[in-house]
């Protein structure tokens, strides 16, 4: 310790070089900083007035004009929709939709309790723009714990991450993102969910049957069955564990579809 | 300078990497410069809060204090005091287990690595050393009022 006179002499030269210490934080912090706003206080959600929106188109996957049509109303935060996206769905499409049997068709259907569902529905949208909807589908799912408003109060940064590895355009991503600029196709998707009174996700529409939470591969494919039995179109009999039927037409490569 | 000064200039340092963080918890900046680890996904983790408030604020916090108590150490009547060499070992211990605590979240739980968190851990390391012996070096027995003119 200095001594006390030489501890006053010594206090003005202390407390100018620490003022120049505290300018030069401030300064690196101005270096550092980048300006555009935080995308978790850019992303909150604006309902769109009532009967404002169109209809919701959902994403598509396989054969446009396959005998059965089934559509998806789920969350992407949501642990029973992320457990039938990685344990029934990849049978559902190897034996179903790239046969040509189903149609199927995501709908967003966010729930009010997941707190990042919306920004996941958002990056997906985003990556549909650049033709990777079910590439960024599937890493969202299978990520969930990485990601849900558990882990994080911002997510942007891990679907950032998901947009290199799809090794799509990052910046026309991230635009995309930060603008929100599906946020009224998710609302209209959602709406749809709402008009068909689900309820619950995943729900399934399969043929003209509601079919609420998740299902196993052998009671989807009984589903899948029996709608086109309805339909007048029986599918090409096999075992629900057994090989895939002979395929009627290849999956066709519409929009938002792989 | 003395240890107390040294103190006080790194609490300036650690407030600044703290200022830093804490504007982005606010969504003033949009992205952390981060170009070591994955700065985003630590400060966006569940453990980037604690007891309700975001870590980066009470870094904040912790460091204007430890500025307060290591200025009033400086001066000529706290100088020699066993009372601030205490308060200021105290505050960097808490501050070193804190740390630690933080940086085996990032490396065991989330599996990231905030190069900002790293930096302040330091500052608080080298902080708890010199208070450490500046503690050791403090008189026993004297205090502002006994002490020879």
């Amino acid at each position: 310790m200095v001594a006390p006179r030489a501890a006053a002499r010594s206090n003005g030269r202390f407390y100018a070089i620490l003022a120049v210490v505290a300018v030069i934080g401030v300064g690196t912090i101005a270096y550092f900083a980048d300006h555009r706003p935080g995308l978790a206080t850019t992303t909150a959600i604006t309902p769109a007035p009532p009967g404002s929106l169109g209809p919701g188109k959902g994403h598509q996957l396989g054969n446009a004009n396959a005998p059965v049509t089934v559509l998806e109303f789920a969350d992407f935060e949501c642990p029973a929709c992320g457990v039938f996206a990685v344990v029934t769905e990849p049978d559902v499409r190897t034996r179903l939709i790239n046969t040509g049997q189903v149609n199927y068709q995501f709908f967003d259907f966010p729930l009010p309790v997941h707190k990042n569902t919306w920004f996941a529905s958002e990056a997906a949208a985003c990556a549909e723009d650049q033709g990777k909807f079910w590439e960024m589908h599937d890493l969202l799912f299978n990520g969930q714990n990485d990601w849900n408003g558990e882990a994080t109060s911002d997510p942007s940064s891990v679907f950032k991450g998901y947009a290199k590895d799809l090794h799509l355009d990052v910046d026309k991503f991230e635009d995309c993102y930060r603008s929100q600029a599906h946020m009224r196709d998710i609302q209209a998707n959602q709406a749809e969910g709402d008009r068909r009174h689900v309820n619950q996700t995943p729900t399934f529409v399969i043929g003209t049957r509601e079919v609420p939470g998740a299902v196993g591969f052998d009671q989807f494919r009984a589903l899948v069955d029996s709608a086109a039995k309805a339909a007048g179109k029986p599918l090409a009999t096999g075992g629900a564990a057994g090989a895939a039927p002979a395929a009627a037409t290849p999956a066709p490569s519409a929009p938002g579809s792989r | 300078m003395t240890r107390r000064q040294l103190i006080a200039l790194l609490a300036v340092v650690g407030g600044c990497i703290s200022v830093y963080l804490t504007l982005y918890k606010l969504g003033k900046i949009g992205t952390l410069s981060c170009s070591l680890g994955s700065c985003e996904t630590v400060n966006t983790s569940k453990w980037s809060q604690f007891l309700g408030v975001p870590v980066a604020e009470w870094g904040l916090g912790y460091y204007v204090v430890l500025l307060a108590v290591a200025i009033a150490g400086t001066t000529a009547r706290l100088e020699d005091s066993r009372v601030v060499a205490r308060a200021l070992l105290a505050l960097a211990t808490a501050g070193v287990l804190f740390s630690a605590y933080l940086t085996s979240l990032e490396l065991f739980v989330i599996h990231a690595i905030c190069i900002w968190c790293v930096g302040s851990a330091i500052v608080v390391a080298v902080i708890f050393v010199i208070a450490l012996i500046d503690y050791r070096a403090a008189p026993l027995a004297v205090t502002p009022s006994a002490r020879p003119a």
